[in-house]
């Protein structure tokens, strides 16, 4: 179990943020997110001609006796959103110094703080082997936040996970949010199409990859075995020299790109993170300058 | 091969060790990480496959064995036996003075004072010595002032260098015969000792001996012979002047007493080897010394310098005469002395001190006491003076003219107080009578009484007495007058030091006056000796060219004489050709087993290894292709 740490004075820098959405929102009516549809908000969207059964009270009196034509005053609706959290729960993520999984937990932490913040309805979900296990669902309200966030620590990363055929025959819901994937990525396995499948529903994708410093990095040289912690039939045998260093660095810029070009293909965020990247920094700057957070 | 500390050797267990680790260190590290995906990605980016080269892990361990391997070596400090390398060498090196000659050999240093053949030569023998084969025997004749042995039979390399630093070169000229014979002593040993002689002179081929000839064909002149003559106010100073190299025309130049004036000069013209005479001339009533020197600098400054110093003037003293009419004792001093004379009357005497003769004429010494730093005459004195040995019981005046009685006496102090003088036509008309109270050497009497005699002072300063006044008597105007007061003076002031030119290798000798407290030597170099006092004479030898300052302290007073010592004609001559020398016997190779320390080539081979060690280190660490 991996175990996180989250501070007020976080959340209290949180509240100031506000999330941006790409696609127009269809949820529940109540929430924090402009609609495309018009409703019942105080923010001035358009004029329209009046016809029979309109609500009276919407009229425009200064346009009538201006153009001597009744106008109705259309304003834009506010909805509630559903964010939906999508943590890799496999066993690679116990890895790095601090472990990929904490910082995981504690990016979803603060992305669902941040959307019950906005009155939205947040979910979270751990992907292992082929299932995504419901964690917290439908959390609503900063109460309700404080009351269920604990449950995050009770994941156990472990095992091996399949995005894809985890998360393409579950509910996502339609055009009703944010979409959020944290993982290292490390895998050959699909996951292309559970982003496809996310961005057919119509909801905002955003990738987040974490991945350690050895990751990004390795020092590891000379005669190296390497075990692969979800798949024991896996491994690396090899005198690690400088040549087998760069094409190291060439295979990671092949993965990372593969999938941020994916993304950005699809008008989905995608953003890559170091374990040992300070919260605040990829919370404040990364995500506000890539738009996903205002 | 033999080993000088065989436990380094343990050093070599480390080579087990060394594999056993490198065994244990060689298998792959095994480690749990988060994904293997990105290695096994990996490999679709290698540039090209590379086999695993066999040798690649194993360089590493090939160098740190022979690293172990050299270290323990290091420290075991093997020593490698080469049969019939090793010789008995016999190094003599020529210490005369010939071989402060300039080399010709240029300096590195700028300014740097040149390279002597002494120098060179011990360079020589120190290129020699770092040459052999360890193991090899060395021994260090030295043919300087005196032949020694310096080092015998030695095969300590650093102790026969050391020894040769310490060197330094006489001034006297070589005389091989001593070293040769001790040479000869070894080769009867060994008949395989190879006998170097290094030296200046041009010895003819030498059978069983190497002569390393230090000469380089450069100038050098010499002055020789150098004598003065004094007649009048002219003083002639003549000698002869050689170059040895090339015809050259030299100029002499003639100092006196220490002026930095010369005071004659004279170009001569001189022939490749052969000596020219030279002659300065110059007017002057009297001096102390005469300094000639050649003008022209060559390779060996020191026989371009000549001084003699006036023996006379030496051995002069300052006089005071108090007279009321000195005109017979002052013309006859001034005669007889050359050193001044300082005249007072009886009113102006004070009891002045400090002169080497006080003669007192007709007057009595201050406080009826003689002075107790130099000799007294007492003339025609009236009154007993406390310490003077006799007493005074009166005058006594004759009706006439009475010669005087000339001792008899056989005794040597009297026949050289009295030599040279006839003696028998002294009168006087008045003496004065005295009675002795202890020894006197009496010249002349009258009717027993004792009239001129000589003796010592209680203080122990010779004494003069003539107990008449020369108004009185017909003496000054005798030729006895002059032989008498020269024997008396000759009586007072003995000749401390009888020449005052050596040749270097001379002995000089040094006269011991009563009251004599020390005689000290102090030769160009500035080394001190001291002779003894307590005989009458002493000696010491000449080694140096150059001044030798002799301080003789007397009753507390001191006096110095100066003695020049010159190179002898040898020295100055390089281009002289000795008799050959030899040694006796048939010179077989005599070799014995030498020894090879390669020490410094496992310290280099060792440095090589850890070289290639650290950059087989870097390759693997950093990657370094």
């Amino acid at each position: 179990m991996a175990k996180f740490e989250i501070t007020e004075e976080l959340l209290s820098q949180i509240e100031n943020l506000q999330m941006l959405l790409k696609n127009n929102v269809a949820g529940m009516f109540g929430g924090n997110h402009k609609s495309r549809t018009h409703g019942s908000s105080c923010e001035f969207a358009d004029y329209r001609d009046y016809v029979d059964g309109d609500d009276t009270t919407k009229l425009d009196w200064n346009a009538y006796a201006r153009f001597d034509k009744l106008y109705l005053k259309l304003f834009l609706d506010e909805r509630q959103m559903h964010t939906r959290i999508y943590i890799d729960a496999s066993r690679s993520m116990e890895y790095g110094d601090p472990k990929k999984a904490e910082r995981a937990l504690l990016y979803a932490a603060t992305v669902a703080y941040l959307s019950v913040c906005e009155m939205d309805k947040v979910s979270v979900y751990v992907i292992k082997d082929k299932t995504v296990h419901e964690i917290i669902c439908g959390m609503v309200g900063k109460e309700s936040f404080l009351s269920s966030i604990g449950k995050l620590e009770e994941i156990i990363f472990d095992g091996d996970s399949f995005m894809s055929e985890a998360i393409v025959p579950e509910n996502v819901g339609y055009g009703d949010g944010l979409s959020v994937i944290i993982s290292d990525f490390l895998t050959d396995n699909d996951y292309e199409s559970a982003i496809d499948h996310l961005i057919g529903k119509k909801r905002d994708v955003f990738c987040l990859q974490i991945l350690s410093m050895e990751e990004l990095s390795p020092q590891a040289r000379g005669k190296v075995h390497f075990f692969d912690s979800e798949n024991a039939s896996l491994f690396y045998r090899k005198d690690i020299d400088r040549e087998i260093a760069k094409a190291y660095k060439r295979a990671l810029e092949y993965s990372t790109s593969r999938i941020r070009d994916y993304c950005n293909a699809r008008g989905a965020d995608y953003l890559l993170v170091s374990a040992e990247d300070k919260p605040q920094d990829v919370l404040f700057e990364k995500l506000v300058n890539m738009g996903v957070f205002q | 091969m033999s080993f000088l500390y065989p436990l380094g050797l343990l050093g070599l267990i480390g080579i087990p060790i060394l594999i056993l680790v490198y065994i244990i260190k060689s298998k792959y590290t095994e480690q749990t990480v988060a994904s293997t995906y990105l290695w096994t990605l990996s490999e679709r980016f290698l540039k090209r496959k590379r086999r695993p080269s066999p040798l690649a892990g194993i360089i590493s361990l090939i160098l740190q064995i022979l690293a172990v391997t050299l270290i323990s070596m290091a420290i075991a400090h093997p020593i490698i036996t080469v049969p019939d390398a090793a010789k008995e060498y016999c190094f003599i090196l020529d210490g005369s003075g010939s071989m402060r000659m300039e080399a010709g050999i240029p300096t590195e240093e700028e300014g740097a004072a040149p390279v002597t053949r002494f120098e060179a030569a011990k360079a020589a023998i120190r290129s020699r010595v770092e040459d052999t084969v360890d193991g090899s025997l060395f021994t260090l004749v030295f043919a300087g002032d005196t032949t020694g042995i310096i080092c015998e039979r030695t095969s300590d390399k650093e102790q026969i260098l050391l020894l040769l630093e310490e060197l330094t070169p006489a001034y006297n000229t070589l005389n091989p015969a001593d070293a040769i014979g001790i040479s000869q002593g070894y080769f009867n040993e060994n008949s395989g000792l190879k006998t170097i002689l290094f030296t200046d002179s041009d010895y003819p081929s030498a059978e069983n001996i190497e002569v390393v000839n230090m000469a380089e064909a450069i100038e050098n002149y010499s002055l020789s012979s150098v004598s003065y003559t004094h007649l009048g106010d002219t003083l002639t100073v003549s000698g002869k002047v050689t170059s040895f190299e090339s015809d050259r025309a030299l100029t002499l130049l003639m100092y006196l007493d220490g002026a930095e004036t010369p005071a004659a000069a004279e170009t001569v013209t001189v022939k490749a080897g052969e000596p020219s005479i030279f002659s300065l001339e110059t007017d002057t009533r009297a001096f102390s010394s005469i300094r000639v020197v050649i003008e022209e600098s060559d390779a060996l400054p020191l026989d371009n310098e000549y001084t003699i110093h006036n023996v006379k003037s030496e051995n002069s003293y300052n006089t005071l005469l108090v007279s009321e009419r000195p005109f017979f004792l002052e013309a006859m001093l001034r005669s007889q002395l050359g050193a001044s004379i300082d005249v007072v009357t009886p009113e102006e005497y004070e009891g002045q001190t400090g002169y080497g003769l006080y003669v007192f004429d007709t007057v009595v010494p201050m406080d009826m006491t003689l002075p107790t730093d130099g000799t007294v005459w007492l003339v025609n004195v009236t009154g007993s003076i406390e310490g003077a040995g006799y007493t005074v019981q009166g005058e006594v005046t004759l009706g006439r003219a009475e010669l005087l009685t000339l001792s008899t006496s056989s005794s040597s102090a009297t026949r050289a107080l009295l030599e040279g003088a006839d003696g028998k036509n002294i009168a006087v008309t008045r003496y004065v009578k005295c009675g002795f109270y202890r020894n006197f050497t009496t010249l002349f009497s009258y009717k027993g009484s004792p009239v001129v005699f000589a003796g010592v002072t209680e203080f122990g300063n010779r004494e003069v007495v003539m107990a008449f006044d020369l108004h009185d008597s017909n003496l000054p105007l005798l030729a006895d007058f002059t032989t008498l007061t020269g024997n008396l003076l000759a009586f007072s002031f003995p000749d401390m030091v009888e020449s005052t030119t050596y040749l270097c290798g001379e002995t000089a000798t040094v006269n011991i006056i009563p009251n004599c407290e020390s005689v000290r030597v102090e030769s160009p170099s500035g080394e001190i000796s001291y002779l003894k006092v307590d005989g009458a004479s002493d000696s010491f030898r000449i080694t140096e060219a150059g001044s030798y300052r002799v301080s003789i302290t007397v009753s507390g007073s001191v006096r110095e004489f100066f003695l020049w010592s010159a190179m002898t004609e040898e020295e100055c001559d390089p281009t002289v050709t000795p008799a050959p020398i030899a040694l006796r016997g048939e010179a077989t190779d005599g070799g014995f087993d030498g020894q090879f320390d390669p020490i410094w080539v496992i310290f280099i081979a060792l440095a090589v290894v850890f070289l290639a060690d650290w950059m087989v280190y870097c390759y693997e660490k950093y990657q370094l292709r």
